[in-house]
């Protein structure tokens, strides 16, 4: 649960590489026993109010979240779309996961493509690629999940090759090992159409090593924003630094957010 | 629970004739007769038609063939759903058998999750037992398991090995006796009508009070459409994949079945 208040301490982004290697170094491993006495498991009026939160801080900076209620049951979840300009070696089969290939699948500016195409004399399409990015709420695990899916502008879907070629490529190895990072594809729980997926069964345990320890001051802030800047860039989504901003709201009532996000 | 030894193997053999037939547009060398078999309610369509695609293939050249699907009606079957499932949501009102419509071609990308392998379908089998097992015991009982384990209740649904599957997923349907059952049911609830695939809530199986929940609370809980003021059911639902039962009964006897294989329906 939210405990201290905010003004406390000074919000300290941090930078997301270097956050990343410690979790990654040392591979810090939470004893059972102190896992079980705090659980960070995410209520779900508290992914809503975080949600509320979050949606009202991109649109203020003109992010593009923002929140989709059911109509049938009242859940809902957030939604981004963007595009994004990725150059493809026509010849190249985006099988081959060697480290020039990732590089070459990175997303790029159409600018830097034009320029390595001229000097390369190899020829390259710049394709535009839909993204389509949900937060969804696991009542099952209770944490958020990230679903997200692609297509080119003809509507082709990307296949899960694809989608795997395009993770960055530092975040590859942990792919291959982490299972907190395997990305399958599953049917959209309220959609009913298949998205890929970032599995929910290991968020509390990188969530606890986010929040425990040197990192205990995190607790008080927002847990949507805590979660989607770990998992999004390991595909595709980056969350802007401003959203390290964001201070909670001490006294959200459950009526504030119901009303914000209807 | 597993005293009902009689109830859950008549739920792990339950089939559903089906004649399996080309559709009409897919280009052949010669005519392919209909394929006939019984499918397993409690299996996955891509997991028991080998023989079906073998036959087809035998009068189709190698270039029309990609990714196999399935589609009654003009509705593409989700293969992640079980059989039964299927059956009861599309076809449950009409005569047997089962006419399925196979496809080679144009796989239906915005419907239907790809399947390129078993390795797909028992991912997502492993996938269905761990969330089942998230509710029922905060994911205790699946994770001290050895991947031996995991691998064995795979098996037994693989290779129709009731004994075999059984023998690890008792210990998925029990609790500690200081409990008086699970953490949460699980249970998924699905309707033909609606866009949104499945009702899943956390439910408790235990009321407040310490009574036992029956399936009449949990339906009015959580689709309350479902049920009439008196307490009826209003229209005729599988409760399980092949039976509807009274819903008085508890909740926790019903999850005997409607969490085979720590599964939800």
């Amino acid at each position: 649960m939210l405990e201290g208040t905010s003004g406390d301490h000074p919000v300290q982004p941090q930078p997301r590489q270097g956050h990343l290697e410690q979790m990654t170094q040392g591979r810090v491993q939470i004893p059972s026993s102190m896992a079980g006495e705090e659980d960070f498991f995410l209520e779900e009026k508290r992914f809503k109010q975080h949600c509320e939160e979050f949606v009202k801080h991109s649109q203020q900076i003109g992010d593009g979240w923002e929140w989709r209620t059911n109509k049938d049951l009242g859940d809902g979840y957030l939604s981004k779309t963007h595009f994004q300009v990725r150059n493809r070696h026509i010849a190249q089969d985006l099988r081959e996961k060697t480290s020039d290939n990732i590089e070459e699948t990175l997303l790029a500016h159409v600018e830097e493509s034009l320029d390595d195409s001229q000097v390369a004399g190899v020829c390259t399409t710049e394709e535009v690629i839909r993204y389509e990015y949900h937060v969804l709420y696991s009542s099952s695990y209770q944490v958020p999940v990230l679903y997200f899916r692609a297509c080119f502008l003809d509507g082709r879907p990307l296949t899960l090759e694809e989608i795997w070629g395009s993770v960055h490529a530092c975040y590859q190895d942990r792919l291959q090992e982490g299972p907190w990072d395997t990305i399958t594809q599953q049917e959209h729980p309220i959609l009913g159409q298949p998205f890929f997926v970032l599995h929910p069964c290991r968020t509390n345990e990188f969530i606890s090593t986010v929040l425990t320890g040197p990192w205990k001051h995190n607790r008080h802030k927002n847990y949507i924003i805590l979660w989607l800047s770990t998992v999004g860039p390991v595909v595709g989504l980056s969350v802007p630094l401003s959203y390290a901003k964001v201070a909670p709201e001490q006294n959200s009532s459950t009526d504030s957010a119901e009303r914000a996000l209807n | 629970m597993t005293d009902d030894k009689d109830v859950l193997r008549d739920v792990w053999f339950g089939r559903i004739p089906t004649c399996f037939t080309l559709y009409q547009d897919e280009i052949t060398e010669r005519e392919a007769e209909p394929y006939y078999l019984l499918l397993p309610r409690i299996s996955y369509l891509t997991l028991v038609t080998d023989k079906v695609k073998k036959h087809f293939q035998k009068v189709m050249r190698q270039e029309e063939v990609s990714e196999i699907w399935f589609e009654y009606e003009g509705t593409p079957l989700k293969w992640h759903y079980p059989i039964g499932l299927l059956f009861d949501l599309h076809a449950s009102n009409t005569a047997l058998p089962w006419s399925i419509t196979v496809h080679f071609k144009n796989f239906p990308e915005k419907d239907l999750l790809h399947c390129h392998s078993k390795d797909v379908i028992e991912a997502h089998f492993m996938a269905c037992i761990k969330e089942a097992d998230a509710l029922k015991h905060k994911s205790q009982v699946i994770n001290e398991m050895q991947k031996k384990d995991h691998k064995q209740l795979w098996m037994g649904l693989q290779n129709d090995k009731f004994e075999q599957f059984w023998a690890i997923n008792r210990k998925l349907m029990e609790y500690p006796p200081e409990d008086n059952g699970f953490r949460y049911i699980p249970f998924r609830i699905y309707q033909a009508t609606t866009e949104r695939p499945f009702i899943q809530k956390l439910f408790r199986p235990i009321a407040s009070g310490g009574q036992l929940h029956t399936l009449g609370d949990l339906l009015k809980d959580v689709c309350p459409s479902a049920v009439t003021p008196e307490g009826d059911l209003r229209f005729f639902m599988h409760c399980t994949r092949c039976n509807v039962f009274p819903q008085n009964l508890s909740l926790r006897q019903r999850t005997s079945e409607e969490s085979q294989k720590g599964r939800r329906n």
